[in-house]
């Protein structure tokens, strides 16, 4: 009993602290971010502290300097932070949806090598984006692709399918049949029995799917930054790219934009959570 | 009919799955180049200047290390975290919200701010190891401990998923078995290693699945902590990153990322394979 809530409080409190660190940071001065003396504590309106001092004059110029455009970036944050949000959400609802037909198919009907489809499916996920990432800039460069929003989209849609085929597929399975056969019986076509009646029935699986995509396609960095130089930067290939400036790391700006960065996606995830739990067991488990 | 629902889901991974590998494959015989000279087919070169090339074997070495200390450290972190969690008390869903934070976090920029603290003289932990009187490693850049740092970074961030899927596993074990085996008086560990673990085995063997072959891809993190071209933390995403893109060098690097991708698939098919009996298994139980 003491062992268990000393290691719930030692990991949490070990997993907490970066995140509050990060805080911290993001209420900093560019120089109290980075000062040899550790600066722990906020203090609001102070005008003059000790430079030994482990408190820090707080400050939202990390928060402000974010609508500047940094040296060396093209645009300012909050440019980019609209391009993550166009990609992500369009991304996602194109792989949940995507994703939900596909289960569906598999679910209900005999497809000859099924198994096999799944297998396809699910080690699409396995592929390094580099090993693709050629063939794909050239496909881009002759469709016009490149550099834009809608290349991006189609790419998290295509790499979050696996993992949405696979937790619908667990939801959907388990979502009687004989509602749809009712609803067959009364007339209804395929397509709006699964319309009408599987598909709100599966909207506590699509949300978890959506959290889960929502998160890869929004943090994503390998394609985002070898596809893209210009046109559709995303907040991370953003801020990965500060690294090497003359002027230094911008720690608090930095700090601010990962807090705003993060918050729609908690946000989402806390209003999903109620499913979360029973959504993340692939099917595996029968109840 | 039932070709509908299923057809559109095939023909887009098709597109970019199958057929960038399909031209990969060919571009691995040539040798292309980002500068784009006229391409020749060089044979199987690169595939033989790929197994005598040391930075290959080294990130074979590194990626493999990498996925197995990560993924093991995680999976016990996860589990112990999960089985902590399983009771109701309350503020139970705060923390588990908490807890899962770090996985939402962007790793490419995660790496960057992890610098921060991680950084040998202005940053924060070592300023506490300092007060404490320990040591003051040079986390980012000693070669010995670059790796380490990349481990601790990826068991932060992904902790949480090997949490998430466990306590849904151990959710999902039906209450009915524990009151049967309590009225068998059996004893706690033989519950333990009879009913919850066989029961939780399947689903937690798909989350390592998935962050088994996700560490495999790893490339974020090293880029933003060490950069692509570092001996001591070149995972092959990396390696094959500086000869694509740095180097310039397409076709070789198609060559590299084809080795890379029949291990994965292989290791994952026979994985999987695992899986699908111990899910049997655990129906059976």
């Amino acid at each position: 009993m003491i062992l268990r809530w000393g290691f719930l409080a030692f990991y949490g409190t070990l997993s907490t602290l970066p995140l509050l660190w990060l805080a911290v940071t993001a209420i900093k001065s560019r120089l109290d971010s980075i000062s040899t003396t550790p600066k722990l504590l906020p203090v609001f309106g102070a005008a003059t502290l000790d430079r030994g001092s482990i408190r820090f004059d707080a400050t939202l110029q990390g928060f402000v300097a974010l609508g500047e455009v940094y040296s060396g970036a093209a645009n300012a944050y909050y440019h980019h932070l609209f391009n993550t949000l166009v990609i992500g959400s369009c991304s996602t609802i194109g792989a949940v949806l995507l994703g939900t037909c596909c289960a569906y198919g598999f679910s209900r009907f005999h497809i000859p090598g099924a198994r096999d489809w799944l297998f396809f499916i699910l080690s699409t996920r396995f592929l390094p984006p580099l090993a693709v990432v050629i063939p794909i800039l050239m496909m881009y460069r002759s469709l016009d692709l490149s550099n834009t929003h809608l290349g991006l989209i189609i790419l998290y849609t295509a790499f979050n399918l696996s993992l949405a085929v696979w937790l619908m597929k667990g939801f959907i399975d388990d979502i009687p049949k004989a509602y749809e056969e009712a609803a067959l019986v009364d007339g209804y076509t395929r397509w709006q029995a699964f319309v009408r009646v599987v598909l709100p029935r599966a909207v506590p699986g699509m949300a978890v799917t959506a959290v889960f995509c929502l998160i890869s396609s929004w943090n994503e960095y390998a394609f985002a930054m070898t596809l893209n130089n210009r046109g559709a930067v995303t907040v991370p290939v953003y801020f990965a790219g500060l690294q090497g400036n003359p002027e230094g790391m911008p720690w608090s700006q930095v700090g601010a934009g990962v807090l705003l960065f993060v918050a729609p996606i908690v946000l989402f995830t806390v209003l999903a959570r109620r499913h979360l739990l029973r959504g993340v067991t692939f099917g595996t488990i029968k109840q | 009919m039932k070709v509908g629902f299923v057809a559109p889901v095939l023909v887009l991974l098709l597109c970019v799955n199958i057929f960038p590998l399909c031209y990969s494959i060919w571009l691995s015989f040539t040798n292309a180049d980002l500068v784009g000279v006229d391409l020749q087919s060089v044979g199987v070169l690169n595939y033989s200047f790929l197994f005598s090339d040391p930075r290959y074997a080294e990130a074979l070495r590194t990626t493999a290390l990498f996925v197995v200390g990560s993924v093991s450290v995680e999976l016990v972190l996860g589990y112990g975290l999960a089985l902590s969690l399983r009771d109701r008390f309350r503020g139970k869903a705060v923390l588990l919200t908490l807890l899962l934070i770090p996985m939402m976090m962007p790793p490419a920029v995660m790496g960057v701010y992890w610098k921060l603290i991680l950084d040998g003289s202005y940053g924060i932990l070592n300023q506490l190891l300092a007060a404490v009187g320990i040591g003051q490693p040079q986390w980012t850049t000693d070669p010995d401990l670059k790796l380490l740092s990349l481990l601790l970074i990826d068991v932060w961030m992904w902790t949480p998923f090997m949490l998430l899927i466990s306590l849904a596993s151990l959710n999902a074990i039906p209450s009915y078995i524990y009151e049967a085996a309590a009225i068998d008086r059996a004893s706690r560990w033989r519950v333990f290693r009879r009913i919850t673990l066989p029961m939780s085995a399947p689903l937690v063997g798909l989350a390592v699945l998935l962050r088994a072959t996700d560490a495999l891809k790893q490339f974020d993190l090293v880029m933003a902590v060490t950069g692509a071209n570092d001996g001591a933390t070149q995972t092959l995403s990396a390696l094959l990153y500086q000869v694509m893109f740095r180097d310039g060098k397409v076709g070789m690097a198609s060559a590299y990322s084809y080795v890379v991708l029949i291990l994965v698939i292989a290791l994952a098919s026979v994985f999987l394979r695992y899986l699908t009996q111990l899910q049997r298994r655990a129906g059976a139980a």
